[in-house]
């Protein structure tokens, strides 16, 4: 699992130098070409919508009025605006409890998946099959399962004796109703686990019986710290995915009620996507992402230096 | 605030000056189809009927899209293909869309037409005014009136035909038609002050003000008539713990035009909502058996002059900026306008006709339920819908405040001197 | 603990024929209570992950009026109906002067309504559905399953008569799907196969900037797309915003590339160019033929989410007829109704393509997601 992105040595290269022989030459060009899609691509689709974004967000601007400069307006405008920093604070909810949490809830699947029992790949057919359900059709769904009156959660909770809450109705509930919808797609993170667990040497777990560790301290002192590359990763690509949190929100709420009840499903996206296409405040939004975008650079950076200690790398 | 007006970086220009040669190199020759966007269509194919009555008459094709959900329109309205016209359910963005540059004024397309501005009702006709110029064209309008179920009136020992005569009243009935299961829960509720559209504007008319002045100007979020509306609707959720009332209504609007609707089940004895109600595509068709009345909202008991006060919202006709054949559009408009095709149109979904001609109609006439809202529109205190250019904005503001009220009790006094202070400067700014 | 002390008592232990036994019979029985317990385990949180699903089939068998009953029923009910003059009625248990009676409604009007006995159809009579809180006529229920749901959701579509069914949305989501599968594997092999197989210089530092991409929110870059597209090229209400992309590479699908093309033996491209073959043919001939499982995978992956995505339509598509299916369930769902029971029948629909396709390719998912870790 070391240096997973293969790309470790980048750094540590030789420049090119400027005397390139023939056949450098000759690969480089030949490496142009093969790369054409990707580049058409890259300038089309990332580095001119970057850089536009970019320009509108210093400016005022629709495409029926010309360009208005505003210089850090947008920017300084965030400061003050409430409904930003709820949006904010929605989306850190999500990202520091929601990530973690579905992360253990998928590392424990895994655990349990891993263990020898009688129709083991029917079970992990069963908790595999949400994570492909298409996201609007699993969203529709849970707002059906969580309807207070005619739901089907509730109902369950009222055969154990538990009031079930107003679930999406209730401002305290509403965020941990869409982590629920969540963890029961998370399938495809109880794969990676499941796969990781596989990779854990079984020599290794056998002579930690033998020497009478428990199964829980064999889980604590061999398994969790294999699979902590993969936890690393998966915890990243998490943090990214759930920044951009949209689709879900938008589908539970609809578009009249984004970010209800009081405002406590009004994610980034969602009040990025409100200010620039309901609001009509370009300039605005486009600040939005890009703030959105140093956010979600620093978290990343943070978390590989923070986990550089936590992390194994076996071999 | 000074902005420095530069044009942007080289690229940009012309991508511009590009997009626009593109927009402007279309020919303005005969059109070989218009697009209708419709917002609040129920029954796309009945409207599609309706406009081609205009394709048998002038040749050019109508193409009907609806319903458009909200959040279509203003991409459209900028966007370089926007549709020939546009209805929308409500006046509320009309101003916004005015102040930037989204849509045509309707002066010279009033008088191409012959359109008759005396000929519609005043109120629904205000909310399109801005400036002294006129931005929009009502089509069909909606009052909002009090719904009551005799049978419950009844049962709560009530007399079955008389509805209450004040707001303080409404709240006593209420009490009387709310029956809690033995676990605590709510199983019939008497009324859910926010359980409809447009109810706010009411509720605020009724005790004599708005969260606008009379003409948008001035933010008024927390002044008294504010208040007083939002405390009065709060008694409705406090009475019986808040999570108890919002669990038992949350669904509610899903089961609209379904005969799950609580109204039509039983579940809730009194409701504010519009005149469709009476016509054939509710509770005719849902709930026949549905033993009803309705009269128009009650006043507070202090001011008894305010009887049928009613706030008229509903339907408007736009025609955006850079539509691509004005002319068409405005012909169009003129017929969409003209009594016939309003009484027609309105009389099948059982909505207010916004000509007078149009209202003499036996089809609105002759049911006496829904005469109670034609004589509301006509009423010296029917009010029409204030808005601002930060409408859109502020109405969900509004809303998130409102539900924090009603929903967790909140304070409305904090609540709204808060709203009152996030949005008056935005207001200001935006009036510039 | 004490690891000397448990060796030594393991030692202790096998010297015993008899303990062994005893042993052996103390162990099955931990064992089996241990296997329980897992067993338990596994079935109570497969519940969580089964019951959606059942939930999601039990209502789309439902009547409409069966979706609202409170508590909600696990399978579906619907009127007992009976035939008269050729209609079929419902059947209630209405009360009477001669107490509950069996009687099939007729009409109703102004809430009365009229009933008969349908041993004696002459006989009429009328009755309120309700006095007070009293229920006076209640319908008869039986298990039914309403197998017309599927077909009238999917002929009604969210837009019903204007030519935009879920049928039309399903063609749709296909074709958008299918010319997205193309150009992703058009679009991501020779890039893939660069980075993996051809020396060229820059190649580690441009793909560090091809795997940065990924970090990039879609939020930096959507307003300008959406106007290059909709106001530049016109492309609103076509399916070419949505396809077009796919045409060039992404950084996910030549990752995951690259990452095969890396296992395939170097020897066998090199010996290839000692015999004079071009990088495009070694890519053509040898590599590709080679990677077919991987080119697999990215196949499954993509349609997966073209299938599922929302925002992309969202932005770009207006006319319902152009609609795909994530959007016209979503759409569905935004009209005044919910129509629950059609509802779940469509999400059917729209789910079982992609789980036919998983019980085909189950090794290629899998390997896909052990890959790269691939999100949505």
């Amino acid at each position: 699992m070391q240096d997973w992105l293969g790309t470790k040595n980048v750094f540590k290269q030789k420049s090119p130098g400027v005397h390139w022989s023939r056949r450098t030459r000759q690969n480089f060009w030949l490496g142009m070409i093969f790369l054409l899609p990707w580049t058409i691509g890259f300038i089309l689709f990332t580095f001119y919508p970057m850089a536009a974004s970019f320009v509108y967000s210093f400016a005022e601007y629709h495409t029926r009025k010309p360009l208005v400069w505003v210089g850090l307006d947008n920017y300084v405008a965030m400061f003050t605006d409430k409904l930003f920093w709820i949006s904010l604070e929605n989306t850190l909810y999500m990202v520091a409890i929601g990530v973690p949490l579905t992360l253990l809830a998928s590392f424990l699947c895994a655990v349990l998946l891993n263990l020898k029992v009688r129709g083991q790949s029917i079970y992990r057919v069963i908790y595999f099959l949400p994570s492909i359900v298409p996201t609007v059709a699993s969203t529709l769904l849970w707002l059906w399962i969580l309807n207070p009156q005619s739901g089907v959660m509730n109902t369950l909770l009222g055969y154990l004796g538990i009031p079930g809450p107003n679930w999406l109705g209730n401002p305290n509930w509403s965020k941990p109703s869409l982590i629920l919808l969540g963890m029961w797609g998370m399938g495809s993170t109880i794969v990676i686990y499941l796969s990781g667990l596989q990779d854990v040497p079984t020599h290794l777990l056998e002579a930690a019986e033998l020497d009478g560790a428990s199964w829980l301290q064999r889980l604590r002192y061999i398994t969790i710290p294999m699979v902590s590359p993969i936890t690393l990763f998966n915890l990243i690509t998490g943090m990214i995915w759930m920044f951009q949190y949209f689709a879900q929100a938008y589908v539970f709420r609809g578009t009249n009620d984004l970010g209800a009840p009081l405002d406590s499903t009004l994610f980034y996206s969602v009040y990025l996507y409100q200010a620039g296409f309901q609001y009509l405040k370009i300039g605005y939004a486009s600040a939005m992402a890009w703030v959105l975008f140093l956010i979600i650079l620093a978290c990343t950076l943070l978390m590989l230096k923070v986990s550089e200690r936590f992390t194994y790398y076996a071999g | 605030m000074h902005k420095n007006k530069l044009y942007t970086v080289l690229a940009l220009a012309a991508l511009v000056a590009l997009a626009l040669s593109a927009c402007g190199s279309q020919p303005a020759a005969a059109p070989k189809e218009l697009q209708v966007w419709i917002e609040w269509g129920d029954n796309p194919a009945q409207l599609q009927t309706l406009f081609d009555k205009y394709t048998a008459q002038s040749g050019v094709k109508v193409i009907v899209t609806a319903p458009v959900e909200t959040d279509k329109f203003l991409p459209a309205l900028t966007g370089s293909q926007p549709p020939d016209i546009i209805i929308r359910s409500g006046g509320d963005l009309v101003k916004s869309y005015a102040k930037e540059g989204l849509i045509t004024e309707l002066s010279g397309a009033i008088k191409d037409g012959g359109i008759d501005l005396n000929d519609f009702y005043s109120a629904p006709l205000q909310q399109c005014e801005s400036n002294g110029k006129i931005w929009c064209l009502p089509w069909g309008t909606d009052i909002y009136a009090l719904y009551w179920n005799k049978d419950l009136f009844q049962a709560a020992g009530l007399d079955p035909d008389t509805p209450p005569r004040t707001m303080e009243e409404l709240a006593q009935f209420a009490d009387k038609l709310t029956r809690l299961g033995a676990d605590g829960k709510i199983e019939q509720i008497g009324f859910i002050p926010d359980q409809a559209w447009g109810h706010q504007e009411l509720y605020a008319q009724m005790f004599g003000g708005f969260w606008y002045n009379k003409d948008g100007t001035q933010l008024t979020a927390n002044s008294q008539p504010m208040l007083d509306a939002l405390t009065w609707q709060q008694q409705f959720y406090s009475k019986y713990d808040y999570d108890n009332v919002t669990g038992f209504s949350t669904d509610f609007g899903n089961q609209y035009m379904s005969p799950d609707y609580p109204f039509y089940t039983g579940k809730l004895a009194m409701m504010v909502d519009g005149e469709w109600q009476t016509g054939p595509n509710f509770i005719a068709k849902f709930k026949p058996e549905l033993n009803y009345g309705v009269a128009p909202f009650p006043p507070p008991s202090a001011h008894p002059e305010r009887a049928h006060t009613a706030v008229v919202q509903g339907t408007v006709v736009i025609i955006p900026a850079n539509a691509s054949y004005p002319q068409e559009s405005a012909k169009l408009l003129a017929w969409l306008e003209s009594p016939a095709v309003v009484a027609e149109e309105m009389c099948v979904n059982a909505n207010l006709p916004t000509s007078k001609k149009a209202a003499q109609d036996p089809c609105f006439t002759s049911n006496a339920n829904f005469k109670v809202f034609v004589d509301l529109m006509a009423d010296q205190n029917a009010k029409y819908m204030i808005t601002s250019p930060i409408s859109s904005e502020f109405n969900d503001a509004y809303s998130t405040v409102e539900q924090a009220i009603l929903h967790t009790g909140a304070d409305p006094k904090t609540q709204l001197d808060q709203l009152q202070n996030d949005y008056a400067q935005k207001l200001q700014d935006a009036l510039k | 603990m004490d690891t000397d002390l448990s060796l030594e008592r393991s030692r202790v232990r096998r010297e015993s024929e008899q303990e062994r036994r005893a042993s052996r019979r103390r162990k099955g029985l931990r064992n089996f209570l241990k296997s329980l317990f897992s067993h338990g385990l596994i079935n109570l949180v497969g519940l969580f992950f089964l019951i959606p699903f059942i939930w999601m089939l039990s209502t789309a068998f439902k009547t409409d009026q069966d979706v609202f009953h409170t508590p909600p029923r696990w399978l579906p009910y619907d009127n007992v109906r009976v035939e008269l003059n050729g209609q079929q009625l419902p059947l209630y248990n209405v009360r009477t002067a001669q107490g509950v009676r069996k009687l099939a409604l007729v009409k109703i009007a102004a809430g009365v309504g009229t009933f008969v006995d349908p041993q004696d159809p002459l006989q009429q009579l009328q009755s309120k559905f309700q006095q007070g809180t009293t229920v006076l006529a209640e319908p008869i229920m039986q298990i039914s399953f309403q197998w017309h749901n599927y077909p009238d959701a999917m002929s009604r579509g969210s837009r019903p008569g204007v030519g935009a069914s879920f049928w039309v949305y399903f063609e749709n989501s296909l074709v958008i799907a299918f010319f997205t599968i193309v150009g992703t594997l058009l679009a991501n092999t020779p890039v893939a196969y660069a980075f993996a197989r051809i020396k060229f210089p820059g190649r580690e530092i441009l793909f560090v900037i091809v795997l940065a991409t990924m970090m990039l929110p879609y939020q930096v870059t959507m307003i300008p797309i959406y106007l290059f597209f909709n106001d530049f090229l016109h492309w609103k209400n076509t399916f070419l915003p949505l396809i077009i992309p796919a045409f060039f590479a992404n950084a996910y699908d030549v990752f995951l590339l690259r990452q095969f093309f890396r296992t395939i033996p170097e020897e066998m491209c090199d010996a290839a160019r000692v015999d004079g073959a071009s990088e495009w043919q070694i890519f053509t001939r040898i590599v590709l033929p080679l990677s077919v499982p991987v080119l697999a995978t990215v196949t499954v992956f993509t349609f997966l989410y073209a299938w599922n995505d929302f925002t992309g339509p969202l932005l770009f598509l207006d006319k319902p007829n152009m609609f795909t299916m994530a959007l016209g369930l979503r759409d569905f769902q935004g009209q005044r109704t919910m129509v629950w029971n059609q509802l779940m029948a469509a999400s059917v629909v729209f789910t079982v393509p992609i789980v036919i396709a998983f019980f085909f390719a189950q090794k290629t998912f899998i390997q896909g997601i052990k890959l790269t870790g691939l999100k949505e």
